[in-house]
């Protein structure tokens, strides 16, 4: 059988001028529709995002100096061991609580859109992200009850003969808190990439020979793959931003990009150039992870 | 009959001349009984096909035997085993689903030897048996395209290779035409008439086309209900169907409902409903206990003709009703005086056709007619 | 390179040179060629002479205050509040701090503002109370002679501990490092890098405002060393920690010390021997202040002996007004917490403002602190 790909239509060149809607009616449309909302952007993030550009372009500037962009010395600020050890820490904290969400959200999602019955999906979902409908600061600091030395985890511990944990004013606090709070995202996400998966991929899975394990790294998972991807994103992004469980549960050594460039604004030496600079980095650095992610991350999603 | 299994299969031949058997199988979902005491046994190196409505749990059967449902009561084994304990992916069959099932981040190359590399065959053996299939299925070509650059039939192909390359004992198809148009159907029965007849391996279809079980199967289960109405030759379903309801789903036929009147050795004489005598052939499936019955008369049967004709039996007169030209032949609606209205189909050989409300006469020979066990279904 | 300034000074910043601005900013990034500030922008919000906006710390005004007041002026008072002083500072700064007609900024920040140019001076004829503040507070080294602020309350940075958990107790900042073991993980200091650097600037014997890099740096040190008994820094969130047992130390304002050990008679506040700093919170009535009559109207208020008294019982802070002192009760007048004696007071600063490149300085050995 000779099933030759339909030649490429070439109707559209050949549409004589006549047909075509003239110029000002072809962009009224898409004017239209985009206006608002590219408007909204402009005003609210492409200007600002330019603005911070700019800024972080002078030296040492304050409010009230004039901005006169100079140099870069900013950006080298950035660069000095003590800002990029910050910088990196927080890029850790990122991926390590991205990392707990996919561990933790997957088996979640999965068991929700796959497993459990479909008429009690929706109420666990909702059940799921029900913490979302309280503040994430009263989260956190029911995390401090739960972990502090003398908290809800410790008498339990000691109730049944364990030794306590000092985890309160560590990382892991903080890895905790963080993951605990995009987890819903991870599983909203992850729940509707895995329900649109085809049952039938994985029964043909099975009869090829595999083994459920098999099929869930073979299948299920590049499958979920689009999925995982934009959830990963998500929920890094969001921790890359996120200060206030750095804060209330890192203890000492909370210092995270984000609570650097607060400081830089609202801090007790204003540097708004530098926490500009500091800004920028941040964007080009989740920009850039975007653009690799949409380019490489999932090759087979082009062909879908 | 064709040959029996000569095909390279991975697997030990055992005894047992059936490869699947089913044997008073059972499967309830939440308290709906999908398959109702299913038995049959396909013998090695057939083409069995299970026919019947939508709803009729053909697909729940080809599922059984597949692994992805297990029995609620009864036993299905392959090649004299018993599957009961045995998950799908240990299980000597493959399928191709009915939307092929294929695995859209894999290229065509991959999704073919996915089994293969399951198995952890070498690297140039399933290079081998790959590029082996795809030549089988006319897809060399295709190899590094993804399935959602391929047609329904290319995909079609991918889908019946992939399964192919594992060299089960059964090969089971779900619908497997049912997504491609009639022209693209009609040509993949062919190479799928070819494939099984080139590797004599035993193929089991699921489908609700009956044209496409009747040409290409050594024979045919009729579900209906969850229960398998007759098993047999497509001759065989055809021309000797044992219920109202085969004779009714497999091609067309006329129904008349009656009684018994009287039997001799060789034929029986019905009284319809209606008032009908008609003379029919005593077959030896006819049990004598039977009372209520029903006639079938195949359309094909019946002739046509402006007068009375000699023959004394089963000829009725009544009016034309309404004709249709088809090329071949001519399908005519006939109103018998009685009040039937029967479907013809008359070859055309007739010069002219007769103008709708023209009287006319119809026969038929008591051979051509089967009378049927009226069954409450 | 020609550059246009707009300037928060005076008063003639308006809506629509903030649109000039933007548009600057936006023809500044296409063409390079011109600059601009970040200004501040004015805003004169109207608003209705009855309604007076105040923008104040948590827990500085409550019910009764604005009843009592409204009782007698017919003034509605409206609170914001704000966590530190340069949040206040940024937002008002940003141009968000327009219906503001009273302002609390604290000894440094009124300094800065009135730098900035960004307070009214006021008319003392129309605050006949001040002459009963202490005679230390009517001339405060951020505001010589008031010019600009009132002085509201003052308070003192300590120590809180538990008497119960620590042998022997506290008496100055060097106890953190001489009894380190034992406090590991259950101390927090201030989430405040000047008061931090200054108490411990004050323990090596430095000053609490030092400008010199080596003894920053000497103080940087030090605070390396007891970093891993830290548990954190913060200024709020050891007040539950401390009650519930979880921590063993703390450092603190003397106000919320004060606040807190009724609830546990086990908690004491200790004010450190080789001195800390002092801290004065003010009302100011800045530039762009909507109801001046109705400001005015509040700082008098305040400045009543009998209003002074009772807020001074009833929130806890240490008052400034003389006269109002001699109103409270004997046990208040005697609580060291808020009074500390004269003598303990002695070695004790308050926060100055800091030349940039210095608080540049501060602000990289906090960096390193406290990302570990």
């Amino acid at each position: 059988m000779s099933v030759s790909p339909p030649p490429f239509s070439s109707t559209s060149d050949l549409t004589p001028d006549a047909t075509k809607p003239r110029w000002g009616t072809r962009w009224l449309g898409p004017l239209v529709l985009l206006g608002p909302a590219g408007l909204w952007l402009l005003l609210l993030l492409v200007l600002p995002t330019l603005v911070i550009f700019q800024l972080s372009l002078v030296p040492n500037i304050r409010p009230g100096d004039i901005v006169n962009p100079s140099g870069i010395d900013n950006y080298l600020l950035v660069f000095n061991p003590t800002n990029f050890r910050v910088i990196v820490r927080s890029l850790g904290l990122a991926v390590g609580t991205t990392l707990l969400c996919l561990g933790l959200g997957f088996p979640v999602a999965y068991w929700i859109a796959v497993l459990a019955p479909k008429r009690w999906r929706n109420l666990l979902l909702l059940g799921f992200i029900l913490p979302l409908w309280t503040s994430s600061l009263l989260r956190t600091y029911a995390w401090i009850t739960i972990l502090r030395p003398t908290g809800v985890l410790n008498s339990i511990l000691s109730t049944i003969g364990l030794p306590t944990l000092e985890i309160l004013n560590r990382t892991p606090a903080v890895l905790v808190g963080m993951s605990y709070s995009f987890l819903p995202y991870m599983v909203l996400i992850l729940y509707s990439s895995l329900e649109k998966l085809d049952r039938a991929l994985l029964e043909a899975s099975a009869d090829l020979g595999a083994t459920p394990p098999q099929t869930f790294w073979k299948i299920t998972v590049p499958q979920a793959l689009p999925g995982i991807a934009a959830g990963s994103l998500l929920v890094f992004i969001t921790s890359l931003g996120d200060f206030i469980d750095p804060e209330l549960l890192g203890g000492a050594s909370s210092m995270t990009v984000a609570r650097l460039i607060y400081n830089q604004f609202l801090g007790q030496t204003q540097n708004w150039g530098f926490g500009s600079a500091l800004s920028v980095v941040l964007i080009f650095a989740v920009s850039l992870s975007i653009a690799l992610l949409l380019k490489y991350g999932d090759s087979s999603a082009t062909q879908r | 009959m064709l040959q029996a299994a000569t095909h390279n299969s991975d697997l030990p031949t055992l005894d047992s001349d059936f490869d699947v058997e089913l044997r008073k199988v059972f499967k309830v979902f939440n308290g709906e009984t999908a398959v109702r005491g299913v038995e049959f046994n396909i013998r090695r190196g057939e083409f069995f096909s299970i026919l019947g409505p939508s709803g009729c749990g053909k697909t729940t059967t080809l599922r059984l035997v597949a692994g992805f449902e297990t029995p609620s009561a009864g036993e299905v084994l392959i090649r004299g085993k018993s599957m009961t304990h045995v998950p799908p992916h240990r299980r000597p069959a493959n399928t191709v689903f009915q939307n092929y099932a294929l695995f859209d981040h894999m290229t065509v190359w991959n999704n073919i030897a996915f089994g293969l590399r399951i198995k952890r065959l070498g690297r140039s053996e399933v290079q081998q048996r790959v590029d082996e299939v795809l030549q089988l299925v006319k897809m060399e070509t295709f190899a590094n395209r993804y399935p959602k650059q391929l047609s329904g039939g290319q995909r079609q192909r991918v889908a019946l290779a992939r399964a192919l390359v594992n060299r089960p004992a059964v090969l089971l198809l779900d619908e497997p035409l049912g997504a491609l148009d009639l022209k693209l159907r009609k040509q993949m029965q062919v190479e799928l008439s070819n494939l099984h007849q080139n590797l004599g391996l035993t193929f089991v279809m699921v489908t609700h086309d009956q044209e496409e079980a009747l040409s290409l199967s050594d024979r045919i289960a009729v579900m209906k209900d969850g229960k398998i109405e007759q098993v047999g030759t497509p001759n065989e379903i055809y021309e000797r169907p044992r219920t109202p309801f085969v004779a009714d789903f497999i091609g067309d036929t006329n129904l008349f409902e009656g009684h018994l009147e009287s039997t001799d050795g060789s034929s029986l004489l019905v009284r319809t409903h209606s008032g009908l005598k008609i003379v029919v052939s005593r077959t030896p499936e006819w049990s004598d206990r039977t009372h209520q019955t029903i006639v079938s008369v195949r359309p094909e049967k019946i002739h046509l003709h402006c007068a009375p004709p000699e023959t004394s039996h089963n000829t009725f007169e009544g009016r034309l009703k309404h004709a249709m030209y088809l090329g071949t032949h001519v399908h005519c609606v006939v109103e018998l005086v009685s009040g039937e209205m029967l479907t013809v189909r008359q070859a055309t050989h007739l010069e002219t056709l007769p103008e709708d409300g023209s009287p006319l006469y119809l026969s038929w020979s008591p051979s051509d007619c089967i009378a049927l066990a009226a069954r409450s279904t | 390179m020609p550059s246009t300034r707009l300037s928060f000074s005076g008063g003639h910043s308006t809506r629509r040179q903030f649109l000039k601005a933007s548009a600057a900013a936006a023809s500044g990034l296409a063409l390079s060629s011109c600059g601009w500030t970040l200004a501040n922008v004015r805003t004169n919000v109207r608003t209705a002479s009855d309604v007076l906006y105040i923008y104040t710390w948590a827990g500085y005004t409550d019910r009764e205050l604005i009843d009592q007041f409204y009782k007698e002026t017919q003034i509605r008072v409206i609170a914001d509040v704000f966590s530190s002083n340069e949040e206040m500072l940024a937002k008002v700064q940003a141009g968000a701090g327009g219906a503001y007609s009273v302002i609390y900024p604290s000894d440094y920040m009124v300094r800065r503002q009135i730098d900035l140019n960004m307070l009214m001076e006021l008319d003392k004829s129309r605050l006949p109370g001040l002459d009963r503040l202490f005679p230390k507070f009517r001339d405060p080294s951020y505001d010589r002679d008031n010019r600009y602020s009132v002085p509201l309350s003052w308070g003192t940075t300590g120590l809180i501990y538990n008497r119960k958990a620590l042998n022997p107790p506290p008496t100055d900042w060097q106890y953190l490092w001489d009894y380190q073991q034992q406090l590991t993980k259950r101390l927090t200091l201030l989430n405040d890098q000047r008061e931090v650097f200054g108490a411990v600037l004050r323990s090596l014997g430095y000053s609490y405002n030092s400008t010199n890099p080596d003894e920053i740096r000497a103080a940087y040190e030090k605070l390396v060393r007891l970093k891993p008994a830290i548990a954190a820094f913060n200024s709020d969130a050891w007040r539950t920690q401390i009650l519930t047992g979880d921590l063993k130390i703390a450092m603190c304002y003397s106000s919320d010390a004060n606040e807190i050990t009724p609830e546990n008679t086990d908690l004491a506040y200790v004010h450190p021997e080789s001195g800390s700093s002092i801290w004065t919170d003010a009302l100011v009535i800045p530039r762009t202040a909507p109801n001046i009559e109705g400001a005015y109207a509040w700082l008098e208020f305040m400045l009543r002996p009998e209003v002074a008294a009772r807020i001074c019982e009833r929130l806890s802070f240490a008052t400034p007004n003389a006269t109002a002192f001699e109103l409270l009760p004997r046990e208040v007048q005697t609580n060291t917490t808020l009074f500390p004696p004269e003598s303990a007071i002695e070695k004790s600063e308050s926060l100055e403002p800091i030349p940039p490149d210095v608080g540049e300085i501060y602000n990289r050995y906090w960096t390193k602190l406290t990302s570990g």
